[in-house]
């Protein structure tokens, strides 16, 4: 027999014999690694799934168009910069200003990509649904408050080139003139009119969807508005256009708001494109986003009579600042006529809190593979200092110290390397446990840590074998045997 | 006889003891650092800046929206009051208000003929209140993530400071303005000669602003006393079910779930004492900051109870195994005392009462290893201490009682259902 097979058997003949004991150091060196693998994978997807945690946060990169607006070939181009998995969300925007038809009053129209703002913003909170057809838009929460539209109401929006807009003009016949003020609760009340051949006032609207129906929607009434047909520009009342009963204010607000109206454009100006929409969403984000009207790009093209063009296309990217830097420097390279720009705001606050959070994880990370590793090392002495009187056996049998050392070492790094497998298996398992419930996404492998796992959970053991080895092979054998 | 064994033992009771603070020291630190976190991620956030915005009633109409066709002037006439804005301190929830800032803008032109906004806030506005408390509040740390490119931040509680601006990159440039310039400012009620004190990178809109104290901005617009928003930074509780409800109808809540509602530091309920103190006003939410917050929120101390939980398990594994070698290991010894003719009962307590003690005196120093531990992290992640809960210490104790007990029973158990003459003659262990 072979020394090498003789070593191998009394190996395994001992951990199969003392079979309790070699468990009790086998599960410490096993609870050891686990925690080992196990932390060590969530420190090293910790920044990763954290950094897609603060995607939350909204873009944290704007492409904005050198001059005009940018088309979506050159967006496209900019975007295949950087690798497509890191994009979280890409959201083109273009805004107009629109005219409400009814109350006359201007907004800030945006035409996106629905999919992709939901991406991009997910703090976005929509009442009733984001616009799934055509003909529908995403209300912000102050316009409805504004206008006084509510879930499903159809508005009617005109939009004008920017030319042809033109307020403050001169009160001629053929004028268009708006107005507006204060009604119940200082909600407004808008007015619409315009002037006929004697400068008198003809077609008048008013809206009085933000007062309470019953009362001062009455007003709204042709039977009530009759009265101030017809009568001479510029308008003050009289007794013939006394208040509406039971709508007292509303009626006032409408004479001051006819009183006060301005022109808006002459009627033969006016080339704008209406089109009437139906309200699917309101949105809330406490945000300048409640003053905006959001609706799909072919919606935009379609009112607008443009081609789809973009004025910004907001980015979220799951990368480090520096990462974002080398994106944002490689599309300026590519000269595309855009220029991207890094959102301060969002990557800053992120790198910083980012950091933190990583160093918190490092920390504890630490503070627990210490003690663990500390604890599995008594453990481990326990183990070999429980077998002093087997050693001193050896020692009487003849063998030398060398041999003693190199059979008791290598039962315990035999142990470690079982326990550092099982260990690296249920470390595993534990990280993908805690992704899965924290992040809702499962953990990358890492090849790596399986024989690092090892390496460490050999050393240790080896490392706390060698000192209770050392002690019982330089006591004298017939002490030990004797039990002293 | 115990101490006996813990003075003859002293190597192996020494050990035990070692292991024990260890696992009571992870424990501890452990069970500290999850408790606290939270509050220590949520003050990080912080540098997201405002999670809420005070604004007045009656301004539905953004002046944002008018910009466009009024050529900047502000649509909103309806006003907050500058001298209530501190009373945003005296509210149920005062201690989680990190900061705040009042904000007007006025447009205003520049010697070159063009058009800015100026936006006129505080910068770090000392500010003594009715409680007797004294802070400073205003944009110099809610604007965190601002580089100063040139000169430095406008500094309040400094008189010659009072007649400078801070401007914006973009506009610096497209002016051309250097720190330490001086130019004029034409408003719609008063000219103001100022020294541009610094030039920002915000990296947004604000590029194109000036940004000045509040009253200077007041003198320009004619609107001395009065504030067009606040923004406020407050620490704040994920939201839930309750709290939801709460946002769409306080009053619609049963008067429970009010007070637990209203006495919870969530963003509604501290945006509606906001509006109970500040008359006239509407103070908002923003999702962008609020929400994203809560997430990340819940996301890290989750990941904390798991990880807690992991060296939980671990270390108490590893305490009990090494009782449990530790009473094997003295097989010989139970034998021995059985065959003298003691009962198992006798036996039982001996061993318990011994490794008990053991355990205490590593329980108690690894409390003390633990707060180490925890404060370590504390420093060097948040540069602030960690909390200690007296809560944890019942816990700890009760938690390596437990284990020291579960790991011994059923050894000493199994020993003492083994024949003495068999144990003592060692064939069999």
């Amino acid at each position: 027999m072979t020394r090498r097979k003789m070593f191998l058997r009394m190996i395994t003949a001992s951990l199969l014999r003392r079979r309790s004991r070699m468990l009790v150091a086998l599960l410490s060196i096993g609870i050891g690694a686990t925690i080992l693998s196990g932390l060590v994978t969530i420190y090293y997807d910790v920044p990763r799934q954290m950094g897609a945690q603060f995607r939350s946060y909204g873009a944290n990169m704007i492409l904005v168009p050198e001059e005009g607006s940018m088309t979506e070939e050159q967006a496209q181009q900019a975007l295949e910069s950087i690798p497509a998995a890191q994009v979280i969300g890409a959201a083109p925007y273009r805004y107009v200003n629109v005219q409400m038809v009814r109350s006359q009053l201007s907004f800030v129209a945006a035409g996106t990509d629905f999919t992709q703002v939901q991406a991009t913003s997910p703090y976005f909170s929509v009442e009733g649904s984001y616009p799934s057809g055509v003909r529908q838009v995403l209300l912000g929460k102050e316009i409805a408050q504004t206008i006084g539209a509510k879930l499903n109401s159809v508005i009617e929006i005109t939009y004008r080139p920017s030319e042809a807009s033109a307020s403050g003009g001169k009160a001629a016949p053929g004028a268009t003139l708006v107005g507006s003020a204060e009604g119940f609760s200082t909600y407004p009340v808008y007015v619409t009119y315009t002037l006929d051949q004697d400068m008198k006032i003809s077609n008048l609207t008013v809206n009085v969807d933000t007062q309470t129906a019953e009362y001062g929607g009455r007003c709204a009434d042709e039977l009530y508005l009759k009265r101030f047909l017809g009568r001479d520009y510029p308008f003050t009342g009289d007794e013939s256009t006394d208040v509406l009963s039971g709508a007292t204010i509303t009626s006032k607000a409408i004479m001051e708001a006819i009183a006060g109206a301005e022109v808006t454009e002459n009627v033969t100006a006016a080339t704008g494109n209406t089109m009437s929409m139906q309200v699917t969403g309101i949105l809330d984000t406490g945000g300048k986003e409640e003053s905006y009207i959001f609706m799909s790009l072919d919606d935009m093209a379609a009112l607008t009579g443009q081609p789809q063009v973009y004025d910004v296309m907001e980015m979220s990217v799951s990368a480090s600042a520096e990462e974002l830097d080398s994106f944002k420097t490689a599309i300026e390279e590519r000269h595309l006529g855009i220029t991207p720009r890094l959102v301060k705001r969002i990557t800053n606050s992120e790198t910083a809190v980012l950091s933190k959070l990583q160093a918190l994880v490092f920390l504890v990370t630490a503070v627990v593979l210490v003690l663990t590793m500390i604890c599995v090392s008594t453990t481990m002495m326990a183990v070999v200092t429980e077998r002093r009187k087997e050693i001193g056996l050896r020692k009487a049998l003849g063998a030398s110290d060398d041999s003693i050392r190199v059979e008791f070492l290598g039962e315990g790094m035999f142990l470690g390397a079982l326990g550092g497998i099982l260990g690296s298996l249920l470390g595993f398992g534990f990280a993908q446990i805690v992704s899965v419930n924290v992040f809702g996404s499962s953990i990358t492998f890492q090849p790596l840590l399986l024989p690092l796992t090892i390496v460490v959970s050999m050393l240790i053991s080896a490392l706390s074998c060698l000192w209770p080895i050392k002690r019982a092979v330089q006591i004298d054998p017939a002490l030990v045997l004797k039990g002293e | 006889m115990i101490k006996g064994v813990l003075i003859r033992q002293r190597g192996k009771m020494l050990l035990i003891a070692f292991t024990i603070a260890l696992g009571a020291s992870l424990a501890t630190s452990m069970i500290n650092v999850m408790l606290d976190v939270g509050d220590k991620v949520a003050q990080e956030l912080k540098t997201y800046g405002a999670n809420i915005v005070v604004k007045p009633q009656d301004s539905t109409l953004l002046a944002d929206i008018y910009d466009v066709e009024d050529g900047g002037e502000a649509i909103a006439s309806a006003y907050l009051n500058e001298d209530e804005v501190g009373r945003i301190k005296t509210i149920f929830w005062a201690f989680n208000i990190v900061d705040f800032s009042p904000f007007i803008t006025s447009s205003v032109s520049l010697p070159s003929g063009a058009e800015a906004t100026a936006v006129g806030t505080w910068f770090n506005h000392h500010l003594d209140l009715p409680t007797g408390e004294s802070l400073d509040a205003g944009v110099v740390s809610l604007r965190s993530w601002w580089d100063i490119l040139e000169g430095a931040w406008i500094d309040e509680q400094n008189p010659e400071d009072a007649h400078t601006v801070m401007v914006g990159t973009l506009l610096a440039q497209q002016e051309g303005l250097h720190a330490g310039d001086t130019l004029k400012l034409t408003g719609k009620a008063a000219v103001e000669e100022v020294t541009v004190a610094g030039i920002f990178d915000a990296g947004g809109d604000e590029d194109m602003e000036i940004y000045a104290p509040l009253d200077m901005v007041q003198r320009l617009s004619d609107t001395e006393g009065k504030i067009a928003s606040i923004e406020v930074s407050a620490l704040t509780t994920p939201d839930n079910d309750l709290a939801r409800r709460a946002a769409q109808n306080p009053r619609a809540l049963s008067s429970k779930d009010y007070e637990t509602w209203y006495c919870t530091a969530y963003v509604s309920a501290i945006c509606y004492q906001i509006t109970e103190v500040i008359t006239g006003s509407v103070a908002s939410a923003v999702r962008q900051v609020a929400d994203s917050e809560g997430a990340i929120l819940d996301k890290t101390q989750l990941l904390m109870i798991l990880i807690t939980a992991l060296s939980l398990i671990g270390s108490a594994l590893g305490i009990s195994n090494l009782v449990t070698a530790s009473v094997m290991e003295r097989s010989q010894e139970i034998g021995l005392l059985k065959a003298i003719g003691a009962h198992d009962r006798a036996i039982t307590g001996v061993f318990m009462a011994e490794i008990l003690l053991t355990a205490l005196v590593g329980g108690v120093a690894g409390y003390f290893m633990g707060f180490g531990f925890a404060q370590l992290i504390g420093h060097s992640v948040f540069s602030s201490a960690i909390e200690m809960k007296p809560l944890v210490i019942p816990v700890v104790a009760v938690l390596i009682t437990l284990v020291t007990v579960a790991g011994s029973m059923p050894a000493i158990r199994m020993v003492l259902r083994l024949d003495p003459a068999e144990v003592l003659h060692g064939s069999k262990a």
